[in-house]
């Protein structure tokens, strides 16, 4: 009888094993089938439902230093999957929580800045996200540096190039370069006194012979700028004197329109075109 | 008939819960409160209230499945009540099947009260039926049938508390697990990789019962997941129960 009740128990066992198996490979099977069915989504649904950070922090239960951790992590992940294709949509929303979780925290304000200018193409929307960094971290040069580059080269808006460069030289622990980054988004500006202070600056201050040799260089283009630019309005004058172009560039002397003839930074002569009335530096700045 | 038998006095059993009518009350609060909180919003009234509507049913439906599937077994065992039942001709599978059946039944009951109430605030707003919702809402049933099942196997073995936090464990994993597919996209082929793949399709994925974006968006669902749902969560929850029943049946209440 024990016999008979143990080999029937055991046989049970069996069966039970033979399904534990057998719903184990089905329900496998049927996740793998239903992964293969495309379902319709809301644009950014997949996201839209995280709350904001300002809420989030209460829910995170005084751990959301970890809360912003693991959002940025998973971030990274989700924003360089390029299947999802309307992972973009709510990038500064994302970028914010991480921020209002742990405002000191850098890395995702130049991450996200990255992402924003080089992935969705959208400066003004890295911006967004460094300035919001800025608001919150002044002290930190590194992201108006970040900023300027995004004005400077991307936006070329270079009046807001220069605002960050200056903001971001005057932190501790800005590289010197800095500096020769806002004399360059003064000289792009147009701002070409400022532009030829600042470089003398640096030219006065350099610590080596190659800093020196760029900021000399920089002096040129921007001396160059200077003079061109008086000897074109110059031009213009005697045109409109004489109806003509100057033959030479004396002839704007003769002509009591300039007192006397600029030389280049090297003491060279401008090229003048009389053909066409174009003024240049004889030698390009950065062959000297 | 023994199934049966057990499930109606599980059934019976489950009635007299205080904390069923505590939880069944904040459901209906908290779908009825949509219309409050959609006086709030800016724009489409009627898609918070679905949202919040639908997000209450499940939320509570599953806090029912947990609160009283992981005490069902553990109190026969605690009171040693199961002692008079299983010295009676009754197999320990019947006992779990029928616990679970039992529950089962008790939950489809809360979500016809919950869904009615939910449909009738949406009539409120819409004057009309929305079907999409109902095929939403029986999803979340099962859910939380697959739920009812977890709690079984977990109560089968441990303590309330324990089986609570174990549970709850299986529904969080369950909506986030489709997060491990970002990370096998990134891994290099090798063990590692088929060990996530694994883990991938082994661990629950309750994403396969939420039909609720598209029910309040109005989108057209692919016919064809409603079957392969329907069998995930049949086979699923059959998994889970005949592991209870395996673990029960090694138990000794002695």
């Amino acid at each position: 009888m024990n016999g008979r009740s143990a080999a029937a128990r055991g046989s049970a066992t069996l069966a039970l094993l033979a399904v534990l198996l057998g719903t184990c490979a089905a329900f496998m099977a049927l996740k793998l089938k239903t992964d293969t069915i495309v379902r319709k989504k809301v644009p950014g649904s997949s996201i839209i439902f995280i709350p904001s950070g300002k809420f989030l922090k209460y829910a995170t239960f005084g751990y959301s230093s970890l809360a912003a951790d693991l959002i940025y992590i998973w971030s990274i992940q989700y924003y360089s999957t390029p299947t999802i294709d309307d992972r973009f949509t709510h990038l500064d929303h994302i970028f914010a929580i991480i921020s209002d979780l742990d405002p000191a925290f850098i890395d995702p304000y130049e991450t996200g800045s990255l992402i924003a200018s080089v992935e969705a193409g959208d400066s003004r929307l890295a911006l967004k996200i460094l300035n919001n960094g800025i608001a919150k971290n002044p002290k930190e040069w590194l992201l108006p540096f970040d900023a300027g580059h995004i004005a400077m080269m991307n936006l070329k808006d270079f009046d807001l190039a220069q605002e960050y460069f200056k903001e971001c030289m005057d932190l501790p622990g800005a590289p010197d370069f800095t500096r020769r980054l806002y004399a360059n988004a003064l000289y792009r500006k147009g701002d070409l006194e400022t532009a030829w202070q600042t470089w003398l600056d640096i030219y006065k201050t350099a610590p080596d012979e190659q800093v020196r040799k760029i900021a000399s260089n920089h002096l040129y283009q921007v001396k160059s700028a200077i003079d061109t630019g008086r000897l074109k309005e110059a031009i213009g004058r005697y045109r409109d004197l004489t109806g003509r172009l100057p033959s030479e560039l004396a002839d704007l002397v003769r002509a009591h329109i300039l007192a006397s003839l600029a030389k280049d930074l090297d003491g060279q002569d401008y090229v003048y075109d009389p053909q066409t009335g174009a003024v240049r530096a004889a030698t390009s700045p950065w062959k000297r | 008939m023994k199934i049966w038998a057990i499930a109606g006095i599980t059934f019976k059993e489950a009635k007299r819960d205080r904390i069923l009518y505590l939880l069944f009350f904040f459901a209906a609060v908290s779908i009825s409160a949509t219309r409050i909180l959609a006086i709030l919003t800016v724009g489409d009234r009627v898609k918070i209230i679905k949202d919040v509507g639908l997000a209450s049913i499940s939320i509570f439906g599953v806090l029912m499945a947990v609160l009283i599937g992981t005490s069902l077994v553990y109190k026969e065992i605690d009171k040693k009540t199961i002692l008079t039942l299983l010295s009676k001709p009754l197999r320990r599978a019947e006992f779990i099947l029928g616990k679970f059946l039992g529950l089962v039944l008790t939950l489809f009951v809360m979500t016809v009260g919950m869904g009615l109430i939910f449909l009738a605030v949406v009539y409120l707003h819409t004057s009309r039926i929305e079907w999409p919702l109902l095929v939403a809402i029986a999803y979340v049933f099962l859910e939380l049938v697959l739920i009812t099942a977890v709690a079984i196997l977990f109560s089968s073995f441990s303590t309330p508390i324990l089986s609570s936090i174990f549970s709850l464990a299986f529904y969080l994993i369950g909506h986030i697990s489709w997060g491990l597919n970002l990370l096998i996209k990134k891994m290099h082929a090798g063990a590692g990789k088929a060990a996530a793949r694994f883990l991938y399709v082994f661990l629950p994925d309750l994403e396969n019962f939420n039909f609720r974006t598209e029910a309040v968006h109005g989108l057209p669902i692919p016919s064809s997941i409603f079957l392969y749902s329907i069998l995930y969560g049949v086979c699923y929850t059959a998994f889970i129960l005949a592991l209870a029943i395996l673990v029960f049946r090694r138990r000794d209440f002695i």
